[in-house]
């Protein structure tokens, strides 16, 4: 790990002192582990059974414990997404069905496809229903690309609709499916158990959607901004949290039925960014449920801790940022500077997933290792030390993108990732002495 | 089953669409989003507060507007010399739908539907002809609450005369007139309160009942009902109008999104079609261009050139200088001092989109 010495004073004034200060050094080129620490072994399982598949957008922990994702086939024209569980007996995947069939929009419909499920899993605890919404993109059958701007008033091609699906992870049965938001995707979905209800943004217009899952009926709130938020997020009150173009936090409270907007700003590199494009990528309840922990969906992503039952509005902490410094006169790949898969694991700290890749100033790693890394962190919230555990490896491919990361209830680690055809999923077994029995409980409302 | 795409990617129709989706946005012309404040200075306007449903400009090419949503709020705009600047001049108590801004010649009027009825509103004359990048100076505006046009009636639209001293509105039943300058209403008579005014060099037109207009004649104060027979089309959506290159031409639109021409002497011409219905605002240029936005939930600007009759998409608004946006649903349109047109959007977080249309190009002989 470097020190605040080694680094110069322009890396440090990119990261500001507290960063340091707290322990958050970028994330360059770890030294290896010290022998005798917990390993973290990481094993990649290919979507080989759905081998269309080039995406998984969504990984989470179902009612049941078990580990669910998405093997999504968005590039491929007729492309359709097929929910696959981890079996633990069989070391390997299940694939559960064909999304599309079971939804009456198969992949030959002519319409933009029902090709994915983007970070949309929700469960359900007090009757073990997973439920799940699709998002767009897939082309129809025939044609290379599919616009939903383009395409919105065409009716033989415009997407049908995000559809919402319940799953009964008991006796693996769907037990009925609806439309959630006509015409357009699903971005991310968040379940109020305690009310019923389900929250939504849809894709591409950006309205903030509420279905009731007692009269099983939409309703569309109103749009928020342009670029879609990847998360909402649930607090005590029953209040959504998501956030704008604009870096601030979007707050629907149900009393008022109404969305605000915070005047402060999510965290961001004040040095050259403004806040816009700080948008959640992925937000993890802390154990306690009094904070989350987030990532943006933006270059050079910031961790932050919120805080949403404090105050009028919350008391957002800037934890630094979560990847390595770069050049900022250049707009660097949003698949390359990526931060995502925050989970808390059984040791009462956060795990997550960050990119590092090989530069040539910023970040001079060996020639032996890959271009692009996917980096398993573990931040102790106490401390807000973090060190690297490990490397997610694909045998041939990138690990550097993970979407979402679960613990199921053996307490291990599970990712989703995007990058590789076919796409799939990783494990990283948690070390004996830091794993838990139901490590995933209380569990994560929202995709 | 590993699905496989059924086309060809070289053939005609592949490389057509993949052209087209290549220029789904803004396919000629630049439109700029501009945030409802003095950006980087001033809060904008709250988002769910900001549907910009009604907009007018005045002989400084300053514009007034109105918003809709859980607040009405007026405002006031520049857009030239130094100013790039929009000020919020207050809220509507009680106000919640903007529907009309007429720009008298000392100060604006907007009238506003809410839990007060349908209300006029004076917005002062604000002093926008200030260096907006380096030194300001202004106090806050008092709107006056001039009160509720027709007693119960909500307003449905109103315009200016030409001479921008007498106000023509319209509510759910009467017609009514407003001295710009004193506020007083007077009630003219009974009309079919539907869809929006459209004003020629001496007459106010409206939509009537049936496929017709009424006509009222400013000088002499008279209602004509059923006066003009609308041509063959759909007319059961409320109208909207734009003002033609002279005084006397107006333009319209039916609900299959067939765009008209009229003129009160010479009736109605069929232009075209918009690819998609409804058509919503609509604004002419110097040069013969209208444009503006049609389709629901996902609008698209289209471009009618009304002299030799063409109608063109133009696609999905967006705008990618001063604000990064996507451009949904559109309220109101104007048309700016240099031919530019000031589109209000009718949406949460609305904002004033400036477009300026592509230049034409003129064959030039040389000399």
């Amino acid at each position: 790990m470097i020190t605040g010495q080694d680094i110069d004073r322009r890396t440090f004034m990119k990261l500001g002192g507290t960063a340091l200060a707290a322990g958050l050094v970028p994330a360059l080129e770890a030294e290896p582990r010290p022998a005798g620490e917990a390993p973290y072994p990481v094993k990649w399982y290919p979507f080989t059974g759905h081998p269309d598949s080039d995406t998984c957008w969504s990984l989470s922990v179902g009612p049941d414990g078990r580990i669910y994702a998405a093997a999504c086939a968005e590039s491929v024209p007729g492309g359709v997404v097929k929910p696959v569980r981890y079996n633990e007996e069989r070391d390997d995947l299940d694939y559960l069905f064909d999304l599309a069939e079971m939804v009456d929009d198969p992949g030959t419909s002519g319409r933009a496809t029902q090709c994915k499920i983007h970070y949309s899993f929700a469960p359900s605890m007090h009757d073990g229903v997973l439920y799940m919404a699709t998002h767009l993109s897939g082309p129809p059958i025939d044609l290379p690309r599919y616009s939903p701007w383009y395409s919105w008033h065409d009716a033989k091609r415009c997407f049908r609709g995000s559809a919402l699906l319940a799953f009964d992870t008991r006796n693996d049965r769907v037990l009925w499916w609806d439309t959630l938001i006509p015409k357009e995707g699903c971005r991310c979905l968040l379940h109020d158990e305690e009310r019923g209800l389900l929250y939504a943004m849809s894709y591409p217009r950006d309205h903030f959607i509420i279905y009731d899952l007692h009269t099983r009926k939409g309703r569309d709130i109103g749009r928020i901004s342009s670029i879609n938020p990847q998360a909402l997020f649930l607090d005590k009150q029953h209040r959504v949290w998501t956030s704008g173009d604009y870096g601030r936090l979007v707050r629907y409270t149900p009393d008022t039925d109404r969305l605000e907007i915070s005047p402060g700003l999510l965290a961001h590199d004040v040095n050259y960014q403004t806040g816009w494009h700080s948008v959640f990528y992925d937000v993890a309840p802390s154990p306690d449920r009094e904070c989350v922990y987030a990532s943006t969906w933006c270059p050079n992503p910031h961790l932050m801790r919120i805080w949403p039952n404090e105050g009028e509005w919350p008391r957002v902490e800037d934890l630094g940022p979560a990847t390595q410094p770069r050049d900022p006169t250049f707009p660097i790949d949003m698949f390359t500077d990526h931060c995502g898969g925050l989970t808390f694991a059984g040791d009462g700290k956060l795990y997550y997933v960050a990119s590092r890749w090989r530069d040539p100033k910023y970040n001079p790693m060996p020639g032996t290792g890959k271009q692009l890394q996917g980096v398993v962190w573990r931040l102790d919230s106490q401390t807000l030390a973090r060190e690297e555990v490990t490397q997610l490896k694909h045998p041939t491919g990138v690990a550097n993108y993970v979407s979402r990361g679960a613990v199921d209830h053996n307490g291990d680690l599970f990712f989703g990732h995007v990058g590789n055809h076919p796409s799939g999923i990783f494990k990283v077994s948690m070390p004996a002495e830091r794993k838990k029995k139901n490590a995933h409980l209380p569990i994560r409302m929202w995709g | 089953m590993q699905t496989k795409g059924r086309f060809d990617p070289n053939s005609p129709a592949i490389k057509a669409y993949e052209q087209e989706l290549a220029h789904q946005f803004v396919r000629e012309g630049t439109m700029v989003a501009f945030p409802m404040c003095l950006p980087g200075m001033t809060t904008q306007i709250t988002h769910d507060e900001c549907r910009i449903t009604a907009l007018d400009i005045n002989s400084d090419g300053h514009i007034y507007g109105g918003t809709s949503g859980r607040q009405a709020h007026l405002f006031a705009a520049a857009f030239h010399d130094l100013t790039g600047v929009v000020l919020d001049v207050g809220v509507v108590p009680d106000g919640t739908n903007s529907v009309a801004v007429c720009c008298g010649r000392s100060r604006a009027v907007a009238f506003v539907n809410g839990a007060r009825g349908g209300r006029a509103i004076a917005i002062p004359k604000i002093d926008l002809a200030q260096d907006w990048i380096q030194e300001w100076g202004l106090d806050p505006s008092i709107l006056q609450d001039l009160g509720e046009c027709v007693p119960g009636e909500p307003v449905v639209h109103a315009i200016c005369d030409a001479s921008r001293s007498t106000v023509i509105g319209i509510t759910t039943g009467h017609l009514f007139t407003m001295d710009a300058e004193s506020g007083n209403v007077t009630v003219i008579g009974e009309v079919s309160g539907r869809g929006h005014l459209a004003m020629s060099s001496s007459a106010v037109f409206g939509q009537d009942e049936g496929a017709r207009l009424w006509h009222f004649d400013l000088a002499s104060g008279k209602i004509r009902r059923a006066a003009v027979d609308l041509p063959k089309g759909e007319w059961t959506g409320a109208l909207r109008w734009a003002r033609g290159g002279d005084p006397d031409q107006l333009l319209t639109a039916d609900a299959s999104g067939q765009l008209f021409s009229f003129d009160g002497n010479k009736g109605f011409r069929l232009l075209g079609r918009a690819h998609l219905a409804p058509v919503g605002p609509m604004a002419m240029i110097p040069d013969g261009r209208l444009f503006g936005f049609c389709g629901a939930e996902m609008a698209n600007l289209f471009c009618c050139d009304t002299i030799p009759g063409n109608v063109s998409n133009l696609g999905v608004a967006a705008s990618v200088l001063e604000q990064r946006r996507y451009g949904y649903q559109f309220g109101d349109a104007v048309t700016g001092p240099d031919g530019e047109i000031v589109f209000g959007e009718d949406d949460n977080d609305g904002h004033l989109w400036l477009y300026f249309p592509k230049i034409k190009r003129v064959p030039r002989t040389p000399v």
